[in-house]
C-alpha cells in the first residue's frame, strides 16, 4: 500500500531542504528571470527584422517559457536524487517504511509544484517585460504543458537511474542531461527545418510534437489533437521505459548496497 | 522460535573482484532474542558494515535469509522496517534541516502518532532541547550523534540496530547515553544489535557477541567466555636487584617479556603465574612491586587482530 503520510514527508523534505538553501530557492526564479532578459531581448531585436513582429517574439517567448516546464520537470526529480546524497541521507531514507515508488511520487509532485510557481512567475515576467500574454489561449494550452511536464519527468527517470547506480560522479547529467532532446525538440523553429537526420530524431521526441503544437495553436488558433495524441503516446511509452529503467537500477544499485553514498 | 527478533541464516554477500568474487560476508548465522544486546566485532574489513546494511535491506544479501519476528525483511520490508531502526556514526542527516526538522522528517516516515509529543520527549532524554532550532551541519561531532541516536528511537524500535553508537562522544556523555540504551532495554525490551570499538562498552553492555574476521563467524560467546578463552595474563615486575639474574630465568623459562630499566613485563599462561611465583622466590629474586593484568576482551580483539595481520 501507498501511503500518502511517506509522500507528505518526502514532500516535507525537499520544500525544508529548499527553504534553507538560496541556490534551491533561486533556481526557480533567477534563471527563468536571465533566459527572459536575454533571449527575450535577443528575440525582441530579431523579431523586428521579421514581417510579423508581434507573432515571432510570442513565439520565441512562449518556446522559451515552455521549455522550461520540461526542464524543471527533469531538474527536480535528479536535483532531489542529488540532494540525498550530497546530504548522506539515502541510507536513511530507505531504511525507512519508505518505498521507492512513494519517493517517486513525491519527487513528481513536488517538482510539479515548482514548476507550477517558476511558469506563472515567467509568464507573469514575459508580460511585465513584453507585453505579451503567453496564456492567451488558455486551456488549450494545458494539454501541453501536461504532455511536456511527462517527457520532463521521463526525461529525469532515464538520468536519476543512471546516477542512482554510478553515483556523482556523473551527477553533472542532472543539469545537462535534458538538453540533448533540446535540438530535436524544435522550442523556436519549425521541425521542417531541421537537417533530415535530426528531423527523423525528432519523430521520436515527444516534446517536437508539442512545441509544433504550439506554434500551430499561436499562429492558426486551433490545437492539433493528433500532435497531441502522438506525444502522449510517446510520452507515456518513454515514462513507463523512464520509471522502470530507474526500478531497475534502484534495484542494482541496492545490490552493490546504497550505504556507498552515504 | 519463540522469543526471537531477528534470525540470520546463512548470510552471503559476495562482490565481484578480478579473482571472481570476493565474501565480504560468509555465510554467517546468527539470533537476537527479545531484549538482547548482541555485539557484533571484529577488525576493519571484517564484515560489520555490510552485514548491518544487508539487515537494514539497504543491500541486497547474495545469499541467505533475514527474518524479523519470524518474516522475511525481503517479503515484508515495509512492516518490518516500521519496527526497526538503526544509528550510524557513519552516516550523516540533511545538512540544512534544524534537530526539529530531522525528527520532524522521521516521525513523518515512520509515521508516528503525536509527533510533536515524541519529538519533546526524545529531544529531552537525549538533553537537545536547547539544540531544537540549530541546523545539522553546525552541531558539534557529540550533538550529531545525539540526534542520530534520537531519531533510531523515534518509532518504538523494537530492535535497533547501532554501529559505534558513542563513538566520538564526551566520556560522560557517552555514560548517559550507555545508561539510557539499557533504560530502554530494561522499560520496553528493546533488542540491539551493537557495534563497537569500544571493548569496555561492549563488556558492559552486550549479552553475547559474536566476533567476524574475514567475513566469517569465528567466535560467539558472552564477553566473559569470551575473555576466558585467553590464557595468558600480563605481568609487571618491578626487579631493582638481581636483574641479570631474573632475565636469565625467564629465558630458562622461555617467557617473552620487555624490560624498561627495573620493570619487566611478561606474558605468563594465568595456569602457570604461581609456580611462576614460587620459583621467583626460591631463585632468590626480589622485586619491589608486582601487577597481575588479567586478559579483557581489549586482548581478545587485540590477538584476533594480531593473528590477521601475521
Amino acid at each position: 500500500m501507498i501511503s500518502i503520510n511517506r509522500i507528505y514527508a518526502m514532500i516535507y523534505r525537499y520544500t525544508v531542504n529548499m527553504r534553507h538553501n538560496f541556490d534551491r530557492m533561486s533556481d526557480m526564479f533567477y534563471w527563468p528571470a536571465m533566459d527572459l532578459f536575454v533571449w527575450g531581448l535577443t528575440g525582441r531585436y530579431f523579431s523586428e527584422l521579421s514581417s510579423d513582429p508581434k507573432q515571432t517574439m510570442l513565439i520565441l517567448l512562449t518556446g522559451l517559457i515552455f521549455w522550461i516546464v520540461v526542464w524543471r520537470a527533469q531538474y527536480e526529480i535528479t536535483t532531489n536524487l542529488l540532494a540525498e546524497m550530497w546530504d548522506q541521507n539515502l541510507v536513511n531514507i530507505f531504511a525507512s517504511p519508505l518505498k521507492v515508488s512513494e519517493w517517486i511520487i513525491a519527487v513528481m509532485i513536488f517538482g510539479f509544484i515548482k514548476m507550477i510557481i517558476s511558469i506563472i512567475f515567467s509568464a507573469g515576467l514575459a508580460y511585465l517585460l513584453y507585453g505579451y500574454p503567453i496564456f492567451i489561449y488558455g486551456t488549450s494550452t494545458i494539454p501541453i504543458i501536461l504532455s511536456l511536464i511527462l517527457t520532463g519527468w521521463s526525461t529525469g527517470f532515464l538520468i536519476a537511474a543512471l546516477i542512482i547506480r554510478y553515483g556523482q560522479k556523473i551527477q553533472t547529467l542532472a543539469w545537462m542531461g535534458g538538453y540533448i532532446i533540446a535540438p530535436f525538440s524544435a522550442l523556436y523553429y519549425p521541425i521542417a527545418i531541421l537537417p533530415k537526420w535530426a528531423q527523423s530524431v525528432a519523430k521520436f521526441v515527444p516534446s517536437s510534437y508539442m512545441f509544433e503544437a504550439m506554434r500551430h495553436l499561436l499562429q492558426d488558433h486551433q490545437i492539433s489533437f493528433q500532435q497531441f495524441f502522438i506525444s502522449f503516446i510517446l510520452n507515456m511509452v518513454y515514462l513507463t521505459i523512464g520509471i522502470s529503467f530507474f526500478m531497475f537500477m534502484f534495484r542494482k544499485s541496492k545490490k552493490i548496497g546504497l550505504g556507498r553514498f552515504g | 522460535m519463540d522469543g526471537i527478533i531477528l534470525e540470520v541464516r546463512n548470510l552471503t554477500k559476495t562482490f565481484p573482484s578480478k579473482k571472481g568474487g570476493f565474501n565480504a560476508v560468509d555465510d554467517i548465522s546468527l539470533s537476537i532474542k527479545d531484549g538482547e544486546i548482541l555485539g557484533l566485532l571484529g577488525p576493519n574489513g571484517a564484515g560489520k558494515t555490510t552485514t548491518i546494511q544487508m539487515l537494514l535491506g539497504v543491500m541486497d544479501p547474495s545469499d541467505g535469509d533475514i527474518l524479523y519476528f519470524g518474516t522475511s525483511l525481503q517479503k515484508n520490508r515495509e512492516t518490518i522496517l516500521k519496527q526497526i531502526n538503526f544509528s550510524s556514526t557513519y552516516i550523516s542527516l540533511p545538512w540544512w534541516f534544524t534537530v526539529s526538522e530531522i525528527l520532524e522528517l522521521f516521525a513523518r516516515l515512520y509515521e508516528i502518532q503525536e509527533r510533536q509529543k515524541r519529538i519533546k520527549k526524545l529531544l529531552r532524554e537525549f538533553e537537545m532541547e536547547e539544540l531544537y532550532k540549530k541546523e545539522f551541519r553546525m552541531l558539534s561531532a557529540g550533538e550529531k550523534t545525539r540526534l542520530l541516536l534520537a531519531k533510531a528511537f523515534l518509532n518504538y524500535p523494537k530492535i535497533i540496530l547501532l554501529d559505534e553508537p558513542t563513538a566520538s562522544l564526551d566520556p560522560d556523555i557517552a555514560v548517559r547515553i550507555r545508561q539510557f540504551l539499557k533504560k530502554e532495554k530494561e522499560k520496553y525490551n528493546v533488542s540491539m544489535l551493537f557495534t563497537s570499538h569500544n571493548m569496555d562498552e561492549v563488556e558492559e553492555m552486550c549479552d553475547r557477541v559474536i566476533v567476524l574476521s574475514h567475513g566469517k563467524i569465528i567466535a560467539k560467546d558472552t564477553p566473559v567466555n569470551l575473555v576466558k578463552s585467553i590464557r595468558e595474563s600480563e605481568i609487571e615486575l618491578l626487579i631493582k636487584k638481581d636483574r641479570e639474574r631474573a632475565m636469565k630465568l625467564f629465558n630458562k623459562l622461555e617467557l617473552p617479556f620487555t624490560q624498561n630499566g627495573t620493570m619487566f613485563t611478561l606474558v605468563v599462561d594465568e595456569k602457570t603465574i604461581a609456580e611462576f611465583l614460587t620459583l621467583l622466590t626460591k631463585e632468590n629474586i626480589e622485586y619491589e612491586d608486582i601487577s597481575i593484568n588479567k586478559p579483557d576482551l581489549e586482548d581478545y580483539f587485540l590477538n584476533i587482530a594480531k593473528g590477521e595481520s601475521t
